[in-house]
Formats: C-alpha cells, structure tokens, sequence
C-alpha cells in the first residue's frame, strides 16, 4: 500500500478530494439538514405479516403534546398520490403479462409485511412524533402469512395478492429448452446443485432519511434525501405525486451508502412532500436502524437450482437453471430484473456452452419486497456456476483448473455470442485464472495444508472465475456539462450521484488528465437541479465509464469550441493551434485555457461553457478470486487466511478506489458467506433478525489482507476502455469463498451446504458428516 | 433539564429532556452534526465520541451523564486547518469511502491509539471490534491506524 507525502504540507496526501470534510466531520448527510420551522414525522408502520385493517385511530395521536397531523391513506388517496413504481415489465414464457401488486404509499384495506407503513405523525420534534405513533391504534384481522417461498408454493397457500393465486407473479424462460434437454440426454456426466442465495440487508451505515420543504409560490418541492442520481429520484417521485420533474429539486450532499437500495423513493419520500405542502412547513423524517430493517428494500432472496452436462472428456455440453426469486410481498423499481435478466444474461459465464435455458418463478410471500443489492442477481449466477463446476470436477474427477481451462472462451473467439445471445467483446480468462492462482500460491497449498491438518484444523482453497455483465443504464446516454464560473475553477456536471465511490476525485482525475490542466481547478457535481441533464444513476458498476465517457467527449467538445477564441486572442489560424498540456500553442506563442476562460469572464454563460454526451452500453468485467480459509472443527469457527484477486476492469482510471471497490465488494460478499442472514419467523412472517444485534455484519478482523491485482483488456465498448468495477468483488468473493469453504469440508465427507457458513452450522455439518 | 459541559474545548449548556442522548445533545442542541447515529442498539459506533479522553458510544449515554464532563468530537479533533493524524492516514489509504462511519472509526482509533501507541494487528482489530463499515472492507482502515501510529510515533521522537 503506498501512501503518498502532500509536498505543500509535509502532511500525507489525501486520496480523494472528498476526504476532508468526512474526516473532519463537516459532511452533510441527509440528517444533518435543518430547515427553519420544519416539523418531525414518525411512522406507525404494521406489525402484522397479513392482516385486514379494520380501523386506524389517530385521534389520540393527534390530541399528544407536538402533534400537528397525522397522514392515513384517506390523506394519499385524497392528493391522488400513485403507489412505487413497479419497474420495468417481465414477459412470461407462456406469453402472459408479469402481474405486478404495487406498495401503496400507506396502507388502505391490508397489510402484506412487517413493517408495511399505515399512518405518519408529524410534531414539533421527533421525540414527540415517536410517542404520539405509538398512540395510534390500529385494528387488525390477522390472515395466515407465508414467510417464504416454499410457504408461498404450497398447495393451497394463503395468497398474498387476492388476484394472484399460486402467488406466482411470473415464470420467465431464457435459452433454448430443448437444445439444453438433448445436450443433458447425451451427456457423460451430470451434476445438479440446488444453492439459496440467502435473504440479506443493504444495510447502508446512514439509515434513509428524508427532508422536504414546499415552495408555495411557485408550487415546487426541495427534498433532501439519499439517492444514486437525481434522476431516477425525480422520476419517480413525479410518478408517484403527479409532480412534474421539474418541480421537484432533489439535493443528497453526502449519502452514507446505497448498494442499489437508493434508486427509488420509498413511501417516506412522497409523504414528507405530501405533509410539507398540507402544513406549510418543511417535515423531516430519520429511519431508525431497526425501522429501515423492515422496510428497506431486502437483497438477494434466491434460490439457483444448476445443472451441468459434460461429455466424457469434461467439455461442457449445456447449463441448465431452475431458480425462484423472492419479490417480498409488493414489486418495486428493478426488483423483477433481478430473477430474470440479470440471472440469466450471462448464465454461461467465461465458458463455450452450446445450451443454455434458465427458468425463473418469481413468487409473492408476506415479507419486505426484495430489490437490488450490489450486483442485484450477478454474484448470485457467478456464485452458482463457479460452484456448480467445482463440484462437477469433484464428483466426475475432473481437476478443477483443467476443467476451466478446457471450457473457457479462448481470446481468439471474441467477439463471442452466448447461446442465449449475449455478445461479449473481450477477455482473457485463462490468463486471469493463471495469474491469480500464481498470486495465491495455489500450486504449494498442499503444504499449507498438511501444516494446517498438524494444527488440527481444516484448510480449503477455491476460487471462482466469475464473469459479470455490467449496467447498461436505463437512460439512452449520459450527459455532462463543463461550466467556467467567477471562482475561476471548472465546473463539471454529471447526474450520476456518489455514495462512496470517490466521483469528484475519479471525474477529476480524469479530466485533469485529459485536458492537461491542474485537478485543484476542477471540481464533480452530481445532480444539479440548475443543470437540466439527461443521465443514468449510479447503479450497475457503470457511473465511471458511463458519465466518464461522456467527460471525455466533453474535453475534446471543449478544446473544439474553446479554439477560436484561442485564435482570437493569440491572432493566429485556429486551424494552426495545437492544444497539449493545459494550453492552446501556436509557434512561440500560448495561452492556457485557464487563462482564455479568465479573459472571456463576464458573459453569462461563459463563452467557453459547453456539453459533452455519450451512449455506454453493458460491458464484461471478470476476474479470478481466490481464497484460503481454515476451519477450527472444535468450533466450526472459519478464518479466512489468504484472498487474492486478479480483475480484468479494462482500463483503471484511479487504481486506489479501484481498489478500495474490490476491496468493498469482496468483504460484503464475505458477510454474506459467513453470516449476513435475514431470518423470517416460519409461523408469522415476523422479521428476527431486525437489529445489528441479529443481523451478523462483517467486521474489521474477517479479512485481514487482499491481494490485489489487475489483467487490463480494454474493451472497445465506451470511450474509456473501463469495464466497472463497483459490484465485481461481491462476483468473485462469492464463489471463491464458498468453494474453499467446500474444498476444506469435502475433504470431511461433508455434502454440499448453503451459505452462510456459521460457526454453529459448521460446527454441525461436520458432527453430522457420513 | 439543565446541562453543563465543555465540548471541543468550549463551555457548552443546554436544556433538554432527561432522556436525551449524549448524541442527540451534541447533533441536535449543539448543530455538531459530524458525530453519526448509525442504528439503535450500540453496536455501529458511529456515533463514537471521547469522554474525559475516553471512547464513548454517544448513543448509549445519556446526555445528563456527560454533565460536567469535557467532550471532544470529530469537530474538535484537527488543530486549526492541521489535521490530526489519524485523520490524515485514513484519508490517506483510503479508509474511507461514503464517509458515514469515518467519525466514529477516527475518534475510536485516536483512543486505541492512546492506549496503546505502538498497536499490534490484534490490538488494532480489538479496539476498532465495536465499529461497523459496510464500504471498505475494513483492509484500508486497519492500515490507516498503523500508518497512524507510525506518524504519531516519529513525531513524539521528533519532539523529544
């Protein structure tokens, strides 16, 4: 790790331009905004998994000291505000239509989940907010409640949507059914793996917030709030209020985490707007983190059936997929993608299948609707197949690196298409594995094995060569603005919003490095409410080369426009300038473009002002992950002795927060190996894993040490060459974990067994062996 | 109910109800909003402060616990526009990113780092085990604590 001396202070060098305020604590997450005469809500939220709401009562709520209103669904019916958003259609395999039961802001005739919101009481403070809520009484019919999906399958379920039975809300297919079929009928193995990827919670540090105030004279709304981009915020937003965007100014200065969770507004945002506009005050509500368990969107929540068929030389004949997808008990935003596209768009992974066919069931149960999480069904199909071939390799006695070796796309194939049609421009998989394998010393594991075994412990390595198809965005292109202002600093505008990534030192760095000029005159905005830009949010691991590629095209927009002014000011041809290093050159003569925009000054907008704009599609990142892990069998406690990952991210633009996202998504993915796990009551659907408390967190001694290294191929897919990099480390920390968990245990006769990894289950597993 | 304590080294008073938390005094009566509340069980640490030179969860006492006591917060940790040290190595090795938890890691990492100034990896995960990050992965945090002590122990030679 270097760290770097600031020549100017002596000091060590910060490594971004966002450090300073975090580390002094002068950043501005969504609660630390105050508004003059802003009033506090609190909501009463159902603690019932199905039941018939008979009656809300509010009337001793709102005689409590502070109390100013209290909002039921009479008062959302009443503003005509629309329930969240449903996202984006699934075409089922029959050819009927996905149906889609939407959260309605508050609860009218039912609640479905713990947690569902009835009512928000408003008051002078949050103290008084959250008494008065407990006053509110509601009166429930309890109605039985399936807590999982098995539950929601059953013959004769209770159904959660009335329309609905069966509580299917669609079964999509990809790839061609009998192509798969005919492969598996003539295959000389077969090996079939059934794997939950397990229920589990964002859990962003900064619990979701929200602040809005109504402008009654020109009838708009500013409401603060975390978010991944402005535009997906408002978009919503509109959807819901009936608001148009442009009346709606969404401002997240800092956001405390996201991981997919912040794309959409939750039922909070649209009622902070509802009871600003009907009091005539700004309201402000802050989840507590145990309100934000229940009604945060939940992650992951499926379950991969995956089969192989190899012949008898171990070439891989077909995959084939049975997987069901958890919605919880409403659909919202990009929930329904999770279980289909993204399942199933790279089903193949780095491998030469010549059949492929996935089928997805995606079910209602009484629970907290699922949506995306980091990578949002990618880790989870890397996870699958990677696991699926170590255990095909185990049970057929194939060694695991040849058999990758023989099935992997080679370099020469691409552009490559999938059997299910996905094309993939670039890769080198054989030379990712091979590097990573030497970073991890795997050929001498046998002696750290046996040094382990003389310890009495179990050691296990696997690694995962994961394949992972990035965003291509919902918006058609990215948008960037370049605007020179009176601080004689350059203004970028982007839309996508950082919630950690480092946006203004990447974006920066970019564009100093491009244009030539120094980083301390740039500056990265997200969202600006006075820039009317069009724009992809954060999401999918594509903000940097998406609104990167954008910058890029900005900067040569810029020289381009900036050059007869140039000309002008230097009285040469502007066809004979060269621009290079900050400054336009004509024979002996230069002027910077600091100096030309200093000598422009005054005319609004600047005459140098301009945009830049580029349309960034899904790219491939890939990688091999490779991790050691040692059993005590005493305990069942795992530690996780060596990791290392060689990523292949196309071009890496700032290598410290490449790395600082590698290292991020590889310890979430831990969490979710070794003990993140929402856990439903069977019985009531009640929630009890509903604190930190219960709800296992990865913390700092899980992974002591990640080696980390990079096998650049550049793709020819956007103007930066870059691949995304945000959610891969989840995609290859998955797999490798779970097959060194595998490899230790196999070698114990104990059978496969699902994540998480828990001492007391490990501990169990292999009591309970042979 | 009456409070009097010295904050950042600062007299501070305030009327609040008896119930009130440490970290709600601090964030919502002294605007000190760089100490976070990250959940309601004690367990994130965000919102970790020093009490008479000690880390404190912020959240788990009671403002009225803290009367008469000196507090310092994130706010009150640089010298001027100098950063203290542990400030600049986690920006430094990139110990951060969202910045949520970073308050709270800083000000329970300047305190292990009293208690122990040359930390092994074992006394520097122990004494950051009541802190929650979800965006590093932890890796850049621990090596900012030991970049930490390294500076802090070359500038104690130095003075010496």
């Amino acid at each position: 790790m270097s760290v770097n001396i600031d020549p100017r202070t002596g000091g060590l060098a910060p490594a971004r331009d966002e450090d300073r305020r975090l580390v002094t604590g002068q950043g501005r997450y969504t609660a630390d905004w105050n508004l003059p005469g802003q009033l506090h809500a609190a909501m009463v939220r159902s603690d019932r998994a199905h039941a018939r709401l008979l009656r809300v009562d509010s009337s001793a709520a709102s005689e409590a000291a502070g109390v100013v209103a209290v909002l039921t669904a009479f008062d959302v019916a009443e503003a005509g505000f629309q329930p969240i958003p449903g996202g984006p259609p699934v075409a089922g395999a029959d050819g009927k239509p996905q149906v889609k039961c939407q959260l309605p802001i508050l609860a009218t005739d039912r609640v479905r989940f713990v947690g569902q919101p009835i009512a928000m009481v408003i008051a002078d403070t949050a103290r008084a907010a959250q008494d008065a809520a407990e006053l509110v009484s509601v009166d429930y019919e309890d109605l039985p409640a399936v807590a999982s999906m098995d539950a929601a399958l059953a013959p004769d379920a209770p159904r959660v949507h009335e329309s609905m039975p069966g509580n299917v809300s669609v079964i999509y297919e990809a790839g061609d059914a009998a192509a798969a079929d005919a492969a598996f009928s003539r295959a000389a193995h077969t090996t079939t793996l059934r794997m939950h990827s397990q229920r589990l919670a964002g859990a962003p540090l900064e619990p979701r917030a929200c602040l809005a105030v109504h402008h009654p004279e020109t009838d708009r709304f500013t409401i603060h709030t975390p978010t991944q981009g402005m535009l997906g915020m408002r978009q919503s937003l509109t959807a819901i209020t009936g608001y148009d965007a442009s009346r709606i100014e969404v401002i997240a200065h800092d956001v405390g985490g996201s991981f997919g969770l912040r794309g959409g507004p939750y039922p909070e945002q649209a009622l902070v707007m509802l009871a600003a506009r009907k009091l005539g005050r700004p309201v402000k509500w802050v989840g507590s983190r145990s309100e934000v368990f229940l009604s945060d969107w939940h992650g992951r929540a499926l379950v991969l059936q995956a089969s192989i068929a190899l012949d008898a030389e171990g070439n891989i004949l077909a995959l084939r997929y049975e997987n069901q997808a958890d919605l919880g008990a409403y659909t919202c935003y990009f929930q329904s993608m999770i279980g289909t596209r993204n399942l199933t768009v790279t089903m193949g992974g780095a491998y030469r299948v010549p059949a492929l066919h996935a089928r997805s069931t995606l079910v209602y149960t009484h629970t907290v609707p699922v949506s995306a999480y980091r990578g949002a069904g990618r880790p989870d199909i890397a996870y699958a197949i990677e696991r699926l071939i170590d255990q095909a390799a185990a049970e057929h006695g194939f060694d695991r690196v040849a058999l990758r070796r023989r099935n992997f796309i080679p370099p020469s194939a691409f552009p490559y298409t999938t059997a299910n049609g996905t094309e993939y421009d670039s890769g080198e998989f054989a030379a990712v594995m091979d590097k990573a394998l030497t970073l991890a010393g795997y050929a001498d594991f046998d002696a750290r094995r046996q040094a382990s075994e003389a310890r009495g412990r179990l050691r296990g390595i696997g690694f995962g060569c994961y394949l992972e198809a990035s965003g291509g965005g919902v918006a058609p292109k990215d948008q960037v603005s370049a605007r020179f202002r009176d601080d004689g600093l350059l203004h970028l505008h982007g839309v996508t919003g950082p919630s950690g990534q480092g946006h203004e030192t990447s974006f920066t760095q970019l564009v100093a490095g491009l244009l030539g000029v120094p980083r301390e005159r740039l500056r990265y905005h997200a969202s600006d409410p006075a820039e009317e830009l069009v724009g992809n949010g954060t999401g999918g691991s594509r903000s940097l080369y998406g609104a990167g590629s954008a910058l890029k095209v900005l900067c040569g927009n810029l020289i381009e426009h900036a050059r007869p002014h140039a000309a002008r000011a230097l009285s040469l041809p502007a066809a004979t300038l060269e621009y290079r290093d900050g400054a336009f050159h004509g024979g002996e003569h230069r002027i910077s473009l600091f100096d030309l925009a200093d000598s422009l000054r005054g005319a609004s907008p600047h005459p140098l002002d301009c945009e830049g704009e580029s349309s960034s599609g899904t790219t491939f990142p890939n990688g091999c992950h490779v991790a050691e892990v040692e059993i005590d069998p005493a305990t069942g406690i795992t530690e996780i002795v060596a990791y290392s990952s060689v990523d292949d991210l196309g071009n890496v633009v700032s290598p410290q927060l490449t790395q600082g996202q590698v290292h991020g998504g590889v310890v979430q993915g831990a969490g979710q190996v070794f003990g993140e796990q929402l856990v439903y009551d069977p019985d009531t659907a009640q929630l009890l894993t509903g604190s930190f408390m219960d709800y296992v967190m990865p913390r700092a001694d899980w992974l002591r040490q990640i080696r980390t290294d990079y096998h650049p191929v550049p793709t020819r897919l956007n103007a930066l060459g870059a691949k995304g990099v945000g959610e891969s480390g989840c995609s290859g920390s998955l797999p490798a974990l779970v097959n060194a968990m595998s490899d230790a245990l196999r070698r114990r006769g104990v059978p496969p067994m699902d994540m998480p990894f828990t001492p007391p289950r490990v501990w169990a597993a292999l009591r309970d062996r042979g | 109910m009456k409070i009097e304590l010295v904050v950042n080294g600062q007299p501070r008073s305030a009327d609040c109800e008896e119930r009130t938390l440490l970290a709600d005094l601090l964030r919502d009566s002294f605007g000190l909003t760089g100490t976070h509340v990250g959940c309601d069980t004690s367990q994130c640490g965000c919102c970790t402060v020093h009490v008479d030179g000690q880390a404190v969860k912020s959240c788990t006492m009671l403002a009225a616990q803290a009367d008469g006591c000196s507090v310092v917060t994130i706010e009150g940790l640089a010298q001027g526009e100098r950063l203290h040290p542990v400030q600049e190595a986690f920006s430094a090795c990139h110990g951060l990113q969202c910045g949520f938890c970073t308050p709270g890691m800083i000000m329970a990492s300047v305190d292990l780092l009293r208690r122990h100034p040359s930390p092994s990896d074992e006394q520097i995960l122990e004494g950051l085990a009541g802190n929650l990050c979800r965006c590093t992965g932890y890796v850049n945090i621990v090596e900012a604590v030991r970049t930490a002590a390294g500076r802090l122990a070359a500038a104690e030679g130095g003075s010496k």
